[in-house]
């Protein structure tokens, strides 16, 4: 079994024009998938950050990432699957495909693991 | 191995239904009323971030043990930063009543309190200086916990219509500086009555609108009926309270009847009665029961009876004794959509001719303008007559006005059995 994690980015604008009933609804949808058998993890990111660069070695700390325009990276589920065909089997009926965009991206295992 | 730390054990319990929208009333209620009306937008708005928290970090971390005080306490402190930020002359106050209050959420003693806050609410909602739509879409929204695309559904309306109508609601409220206080006991009885129209103008909403939109459908009137019960119990409950309870508790009662398998409208002559809800005919009869204790025969006593002559009807509805009540509203009201309910009643009592002589004098009536019925019924009438040629002009006319999609599908059939025959 290797582990996948799948990142969720999007712009928040979904979630700010759902109704109570609709955030409720939403919300049973990841808790439900949150539980499913294969997820082994899952969080979700405070949409303010830092973003730390070094140049001309200083090390410059800018407010960030901004969420304005482009979909900002705001959590993340962890499964595990047999290959990235069944990760993104397992991943289809997502509920975060509604509101943004899923990265999977395959675990790279520790050396002498497998 | 690394992401073994993030294998917590994530409990799911399935939220309570409808708790979000609930509780979302319940706060705004509870904020504003801590802050005063002219803050009703900073109460939005903290309740909105406090869901919008909920609602994310409970997807991935499961829901916290007390969901509603955790809910309440986000919003609480939500508003106080907000305050902070905002530099405004009272905020430094402000922050303190917050913070004083309902230190904790949790507590049971919230909850009379949280009936106190949404009653000065629904009123507040209710006041005469806001449109009659205005009433509806703010209560449905302030204290319902609907969303703005949910208010337009159950009203017909596009949603930038509602959205208006609620920008210019709170700012009347704003402006007139309308408190969230109980009415004072001179104009008592007229506030009330503002109430219980708004109440009952959200569930007949709720009744009449569109399929497709079960689920909201059926929320708005219960959420109606839920307003009725909160009044009732309060000291406001008047007989006529207990009456608009019974109305509104006997109707719903047939909600499950009212549309077959493929959301077409049933009449109610054609409904299974096995799927009338029982609990909701034995609530009604009992407030029915509570609302002739007193003096007063209200509009909505009548309208209560007749409600309660169909839910207690087991083969043959009492068509006299509906008239009979009818009767009684129209000498009440001297309204033009009583009359036309009444002459439905007649054309069962006293045929389509005599039906129809009565509803040919509402032809001219401004209040029936456009309202999809009087051609409708009149068309059945004519159809019942055999003049089909002309009742299939009537359904052509009621086609044209606005209705729900059940509704237009109804018509259709009609239509098409007239053109036919």
């Amino acid at each position: 079994m290797a582990q996948y994690l799948l990142l969720l980015r999007d712009d928040g604008s979904a979630w700010t024009k759902m109704s109570p009933e609709e955030m409720q609804r939403t919300t049973e949808r990841y808790m439900e998938w949150r539980n499913r058998p294969f997820v082994v993890g899952g969080q979700r990111l405070e949409v303010a950050g830092r973003v730390m660069a070094k140049k001309d070695s200083k090390i410059g700390v800018t407010d960030g990432p901004f969420s304005e325009s482009r979909e900002v990276l705001g959590g993340y589920f962890a499964i595990e699957a047999k290959d990235m065909a069944e990760a993104v089997a397992l991943t289809m009926d997502n509920p975060h495909v509604d509101f943004g965009t899923i990265e999977i991206r395959e675990v790279m295992p520790r050396p002498g693991m497998n | 191995m690394l992401l073994e730390e993030y294998m917590n054990e994530v409990s799911s319990p399935v939220l309570l239904e409808h708790l979000f929208r609930r509780e979302a009333g319940r706060m705004v209620a509870w904020l504003a009323g801590q802050l005063g009306s002219q803050h009703l937008q900073l109460a939005e708005d903290a309740v909105q971030e406090a869901m919008l928290r909920a609602a994310q970090s409970w997807a991935f971390h499961g829901v916290p043990e007390k969901p509603e005080g955790w809910l309440f306490r986000v919003a609480r402190n939500f508003a106080i930063s907000a305050l902070r930020r905002s530099a405004r002359m009272d905020g430094e106050a402000l922050i303190a009543t917050l913070e004083a209050s309902g230190a904790d959420f949790e507590a049971l003693e919230i909850e009379e309190n949280l009936r106190d806050e949404e009653l000065r609410m629904i009123f507040l909602c209710c006041h005469p200086e806001l449109s009659q739509e205005s009433r509806v879409a703010l209560s449905l929204k302030l204290v319902g916990g609907f969303g703005v695309g949910e208010i337009a559904r159950v009203s017909l309306a596009e949603e930038a219509t509602i959205a208006q109508r609620l920008v210019r609601a709170k700012r009347v409220i704003r402006e007139k500086r309308l408190p969230l206080a109980m009415p004072p006991r001179i104009v008592l009885r007229e506030r009330l009555d503002s109430v219980l129209e708004v109440i009952y103008l959200m569930f007949s909403g709720g009744y009449a609108a569109a399929s497709g939109e079960e689920l909201i459908r059926q929320d708005v009137c219960m959420e109606a009926l839920r307003l009725g019960r909160l009044v009732a119990a309060s000291s406001m409950g008047a007989p006529r309270v207990h009456a608009l309870v019974a109305l509104m508790a006997l109707q719903a009662a047939r909600l499950p009847a009212r549309t077959d398998a493929a959301g077409d409208l049933v009449l109610l002559e054609e409904q299974d009665r096995a799927l009338w809800d029982r609990k909701l005919i034995a609530l009604g009869f009992s407030y029915f029961d509570r609302s002739i204790a007193g003096e007063e025969i209200s509009e909505w006593h009548v309208q209560a009876a007749i409600a309660s002559l169909y839910a207690a009807a087991d083969e043959a509805i009492d068509w006299a004794r509906i008239l009979e009540n009818y009767d009684h509203l129209w000498t009440m009201t001297r309204s033009p959509v009583v009359a036309l309910n009444r002459a439905v009643a007649v054309m069962r009592v006293h045929g389509a001719a005599v039906a129809l002589a009565e509803l040919e004098q509402l032809a001219g009536s401004p209040v029936l303008r456009g309202y999809h019925l009087l051609p409708a019924v009149r068309g059945r009438m004519l159809a019942e007559l055999g003049r089909m040629g002309e009742a299939a002009a009537a359904f052509e006319t009621a086609l044209l006005c606005d209705c729900s999609e059940p509704e237009r599908r109804f018509l259709r059939r009609q239509l098409e059995k007239a053109a036919a025959a």
